[in-house]
């Protein structure tokens, strides 16, 4: 049904036009690897996927509220955890869907004018995107089994979204000049794993060779992510942190259904 | 007593310390159609929204066809088919891909969705869009979703709103369908003369509690000509003389009617009634 959602077309539109104007910028930079290009593609990237990705999602739950929907899909013989499992995969297939057409249509007019994203670049943003998405779809569906309307959705899915895109590293500063010198680096580690924007982000830099600006307080993470290990290991994280978003999600939604 | 059928077993509703609905007993037999009545607020749909487990009751218990709504939650729903007051339809889809939808959730096979269209009248328009269709037709597809699984009850909330007189007539045939089908069907409405017509018994409701109940032929001996429309009169212009639950054991407690199985309410106080 999130095909036949208007709202799904207005975004598809706007990443559309987003990943054409990365390609403009893409089109400057010659060089392989991480580089000054791709890191400001990633954090355009990251500004825009995780608010359309709560937006989109969070509001289609509450409209599940507000249109009664859910009310009489309640009386069906459906689980609260399969109405929120089938409402994270549809969301996230429609997602998929979305930024997969911006990147192939950018990456088609790209290869048409001789100047667009390398496979392997759009491949890489097209995976640090997908990664977003599920792990934001987590936090979306929270807001949305938190939110009893759209504008309370809307609400807090702009809170949580300039908490931890905007404003994350300048908390993050002013929180570790709090605290003594040895704990820097155990807090910082701890705290990439709290927002998932910053555990996709430092993945993905590190993926592409490009570890060493996160400075010797990450040189854990970079170690880790470089090992064998690493890729099973952050998309353990990554489940991990989705599965527990679903799960308070789930006890929120509930929790309001037996509160009734 | 037999376990199939509904049976709500002192119920009540209380939000917020506030007593929405009274404590009552009410039974429906299979094949049996009941029609709830009274004015707005007066907690008919509390109690249909508490029979579809939307709202849990605070005190009491339902039973439908011996299944616990609480203990055996999932084959308890799997017995009912409800019909909502307020709803909206999924924005894009069509008739017949929005009853496809409900029906692949009851497991009823999709060559169903074009019978239950047929039905309501809906099959020339199953390709239409839903946001398209009337107030009426809406209200048409909800009722085919509501039966479409052949549930053994059927909810319905204020199922005739917004039907021209035609479709009325022919929801009363509907509902006749289900109950020579064997299926129960309870239904709220304003419109006397659809209960009058579809139902085998009515039960007027003033806030929140059950102020008068019987058959419609019972009605008809007590108002004449008049029935429903007859009691509803006199109800509006008395003050309110609930049918409360009765006390088990109380002397003063004594069915409406002696008909087995027909009449589950009591009246407490009222002996003389």
């Amino acid at each position: 049904m999130g095909f036949r959602n208007p709202w799904s077309y207005s975004f598809l539109a706007l990443f559309t036009l987003f990943t054409l104007a990365l390609m403009v910028i893409q089109s400057r930079s010659y060089l392989e690897g991480y580089t000054y290009t791709t890191g400001t593609m990633l954090t355009l990237v990251l500004y825009l996927l995780p608010l359309m990705t709560i937006l989109l999602s969070s509001f289609s739950l509450t409209a599940e509220k507000e249109e009664g929907s859910w009310q009489l899909l309640s009386t069906y013989a459906l689980t609260t955890s399969s109405f929120l499992l089938g409402k994270y995969f549809g969301q996230a297939l429609v997602l998929i869907a979305i930024v997969c057409f911006g990147y192939g249509l950018s990456g088609v007019i790209g290869a048409l004018l001789g100047a667009g994203f390398s496979f392997s670049t759009l491949l890489f943003l097209l995976s640090f995107s997908i990664c977003l998405i599920l792990m934001f779809l987590g936090i979306a569906m929270l807001i949305g089994a938190l939110s009893k309307n759209r504008w309370q959705a809307l609400t807090w899915g702009v809170s949580v979204w300039f908490f931890l895109i905007l404003a994350w590293p300048t908390l993050l500063i002013s929180a570790l000049s709090f605290v003594p010198y040895t704990w820097i680096k155990p807090v910082l580690q701890v705290a990439t794993i709290l927002n998932p924007a910053e555990l996709v982000r430092l993945f993905s830099v590190i993926s592409l060779g490009g570890g060493s600006i996160f400075g010797p307080e990450y040189y854990k993470w970079v170690n880790w992510f470089d090992s064998p290990f690493g890729v099973v290991g952050f998309i353990t994280l990554c489940f991990i942190w989705i599965s527990l978003m679903l799960l308070l999600a789930a006890f929120v939604w509930e929790r309001g259904r037996r509160h009734e | 007593m037999s376990k199939m059928g509904l049976r709500m077993t002192r119920a009540e509703k209380k939000i917020d310390k506030k007593q929405i609905v009274h404590p009552f007993d009410l039974s429906i037999e299979p094949g049996e159609v009941v029609a709830l009545c009274g004015g707005n607020g007066a907690g008919k749909s509390t109690i249909l929204r508490m029979i579809v487990g939307i709202l849990q009751p605070s005190a009491g218990s339902i039973e439908l066809n011996g299944l616990n709504w609480k203990e055996q939650r999932v084959e308890y729903l799997e017995q009912i088919g409800y019909m909502p007051d307020h709803f909206q339809f999924a924005a894009g889809l069509t008739a017949r891909e929005t009853l496809s939808f409900y029906a692949s959730l009851r497991g009823v096979p999709k060559a169903k969705v074009d019978d239950a269209l047929h039905a309501v009248g809906l099959y020339d328009a199953r390709d239409k869009r839903v946001t398209q269709f009337s107030k009426g037709m809406q209200q048409r597809l909800l009722f085919a979703q509501a039966i479409i699984a052949h549930p053994s009850l059927v909810v319905l909330d204020e199922p005739t709103n917004g039907l021209d007189p035609y479709w009325m007539d022919a929801f009363v045939d509907l509902v006749k369908g289900l109950k020579a089908a064997g299926q129960s069907v309870i239904f709220t409405t304003h419109q006397l003369q659809v209960a009058d017509a579809a139902a085998d018994r009515a039960i007027f409701l003033m806030n929140g509690q059950i102020v008068e109940s019987g058959t419609i032929e019972e009605f008809r001996t007590r108002y004449g000509a008049l029935g429903l429309h007859g009691a509803f009169s006199e109800l509006s212009s008395r003050p309110t003389r609930p049918v409360a639950t009765p006390d088990p054991g109380s002397p003063s407690s004594s069915p409406l009617s002696d008909k087995p199985g027909k009449v589950a309410v009591k009246i407490k106080g009222r002996s003389d009634d």
